[in-house]
């Protein structure tokens, strides 16, 4: 049950996460938005590796099973990699606001085409 | 296996020791001998290894694609070095730090480790793209980085569903399993839909055209002829693990000639090289779907040459004509970049005797008359597009061959090897139809010249909505089929 919980929170956040880039016209928000999805996709792994009753994978926390470390480890990864993503997008971000003093998409598509 | 690594890791520190100690171009060339060093020990490849161990180590293995792939990246490299040699040298140290990942994305055969070196190879084209620091170029870089990441997020997700059903993510494992239930083919759906968006396929990946175009020369050049091939080598590793032809096979035909669509109004002369190679991904998709492998290695090799030259050349064009537009730049092309134009269309309309001409034949050799008859049809579309560049045939002044040089000559070798390699080719009736393609398209793009397609414009928010849609299409297709 908790598993299943942690599995459509993450689903939940992701959604929210998408929905929030496609709608929103601020680069800000559509960060946010992905920065969010991207934490569901986290969240999504984490949530598998949990059986009830198991313990963390973390040597000496005791006896018992433990969860499986793979997923845990993937998602080190993942959130190292989606921390870049999400500053390197803000750098440009900054860049663009500079350059054009908006952070609408819209204006910005349009005075690029 | 130990010398690829070794490759791998080498190119890795020179790229990082050309960052920090800002000779980047000498670090750059000295990569590239490690490259071929190491190319030269682990020939002709090596069996599947477990880096780190069994059971949780990252399997790699040196087959026919890792081969064709750093033989093709080491050759690029060396055109992009030999050709910006004047450029700073900060650039040159990324470019090597992006080879280097596609170098260890290609011998990788884990579904997690293929994530990682996705993720890092957009990362470093977006900086790439926006170092130039135009507004365009900026806009293309973030847009790239959004739907990338949306892309991804599906990846993700795909990943964790595939690992929870199988307890594996290397590729070998996962070919061997009997199981193929409802969660399963929802995580290979989403698993293909994150690698469609990072290899471009139309709808899919709607950033590529304007990131391509916009970016400067030599980036443009790695970014068509390596980066996007790096997705194309993620679906085929999940075609091994999965029975996903029909599904590639469809997504083929969607990007082949949705590129072309668009091409074919297009009058900024980059971006309109871009939309080609959304189409030509098509041939590669449409030779995995047919079970056609080593016709789509072929092909992967070839596009990433001559599309590499073109987009070489189109930079040489736009810089030395200070516009993009394909009307205003007759008469301002520089000698050698109008002769690479030549060669390079030449080769992507698939007249004999040069490199797109043997890969289309070895990807229709052998395969049913519906599928030659969408890969004519495909040609036609693609030489309708490219009798537009007619005009910019005839140079005017001099200019620098280096790159240009380079590249011509692997069109041409990689051509005549494929010829005399396989006595097929050289039917007469293959030789027939496509100057038969080639007429027919340039009869097509005299009829359509003065037409302009209505064709729907896809601002970020459409592309976003597009990406959703399509991966959401994809999932039910594989949940029901």
């Amino acid at each position: 049950m908790e598993s299943l919980s942690g599995l459509g929170l993450s689903v939940a956040l992701a959604l929210l996460g998408i929905w929030t880039m496609v709608v929103r016209r601020n680069l800000v928000w559509k960060l946010l938005g992905l920065n969010v999805a991207s934490g569901g996709g986290i969240l999504f792994l984490v949530a598998l590796s949990h059986r009830p009753g198991v313990r963390p994978p973390i040597v000496g926390l005791g006896p018992g099973p433990a969860a499986d470390a793979l997923p845990q480890a993937l998602v080190l990864t993942a959130v190292v990699i989606h921390f870049a993503t999400l500053a390197l997008a803000l750098a440009l971000v900054i860049l663009l606001t500079e350059y054009r003093h908006t952070q609408d998409a819209r204006k910005l598509e349009e005075g690029s085409v | 296996m130990i010398a690829a690594l070794a490759g791998v890791l080498a190119y890795f520190a020179l790229a990082l020791l050309g960052i920090v100690s800002a000779r980047g171009r000498e670090t750059a060339v000295l990569a590239v001998f490690a490259g071929l060093a190491s190319l030269a020990l682990w020939l002709p490849g090596f069996p599947e290894g477990f880096v780190g161990g069994l059971p949780w180590g990252i399997a790699v293995a040196g087959d026919l694609w890792a081969l064709a792939f750093w033989s093709l990246a080491l050759f690029l490299h060396a055109a992009v070095i030999l050709h910006a040699w004047s450029k700073d040298s900060l650039r040159h140290a990324l470019i090597t730090l992006l080879v280097a990942t596609c170098l260890a994305g290609s011998i990788s055969r884990d579904l997690f480790n293929l994530y990682v070196v996705l993720e890092l190879s957009s990362l470093l084209s977006v900086i790439l793209i926006a170092k130039e620091g135009r507004s365009a170029a900026l806009w293309a870089a973030l847009r790239y980085i959004l739907l990338a990441g949306l892309g991804m997020i599906f990846y993700l997700f795909g990943l964790g569903l595939v690992y929870g059903r199988t307890g594996a993510l290397a590729i070998t494992a996962l070919s061997q399993t009997e199981v193929w239930d409802k969660p399963l083919r929802i995580g290979a759906g989403l698993l293909l839909a994150g690698a469609t968006v990072k290899t471009g396929v139309f709808l899919f990946g709607l950033w590529l055209p304007q990131a391509h175009g916009h970016a400067p020369t030599e980036v443009s050049v790695l970014l068509s002829g390596l980066v996007v091939k790096l997705g194309v080598l993620a679906l085929a590793r999940l075609a091994e693990a999965f029975p996903l032809e029909p599904v590639l096979l469809a997504l083929g035909l969607l990007t082949g000639f949705g590129g072309v669509l668009y091409a074919l109004g297009e009058k900024d002369l980059k971006i309109m090289l871009g939309h080609h190679t959304v189409s030509q991904i098509g041939y590669m998709l449409l030779g995995l779907g047919l079970s056609a492998e080593l016709g789509a290695l072929l092909y992967l090799v070839a596009h990433g040459l001559f599309k590499g030259l073109l987009f070489l050349c189109a930079g040489e064009a736009v810089e030395a004509g200070a516009t993009r537009s394909i009307p205003e730049l007759v008469g301002k092309v520089p000698w050698p970049a109008a002769l690479g134009l030549a060669v390079g269309s030449w080769a992507i309309v698939g007249l004999p005797p040069l490199a797109g001409f043997v890969a289309k034949n070895y990807l229709s050799l052998a395969q049913p008359i519906w599928a030659k008859a969408f890969l004519f049809l495909l040609s036609v579309g693609t030489a309708a597009s490219f009798a537009k560049l007619l005009t910019l045939f005839r140079g005017q002044g001099g200019g620098k061959f280096g790159g240009i040089m380079l590249l011509a000559m692997g069109v041409i070798a990689l051509g005549l090897w494929g010829i005399l390699h396989n006595p097929a080719v050289l039917a007469l009736q293959a030789w027939v139809e496509a100057v038969l393609a080639v007429g027919l398209g340039f009869l097509t793009y005299l009829l359509v010249r003065e037409k302009r397609l209505p064709l729907p414009q896809f601002f970020l928010e459409h592309a976003l909505l597009s990406v959703l849609l399509a991966t959401v299409a994809l999932s039910t297709i594989l949940l029901i089929a």
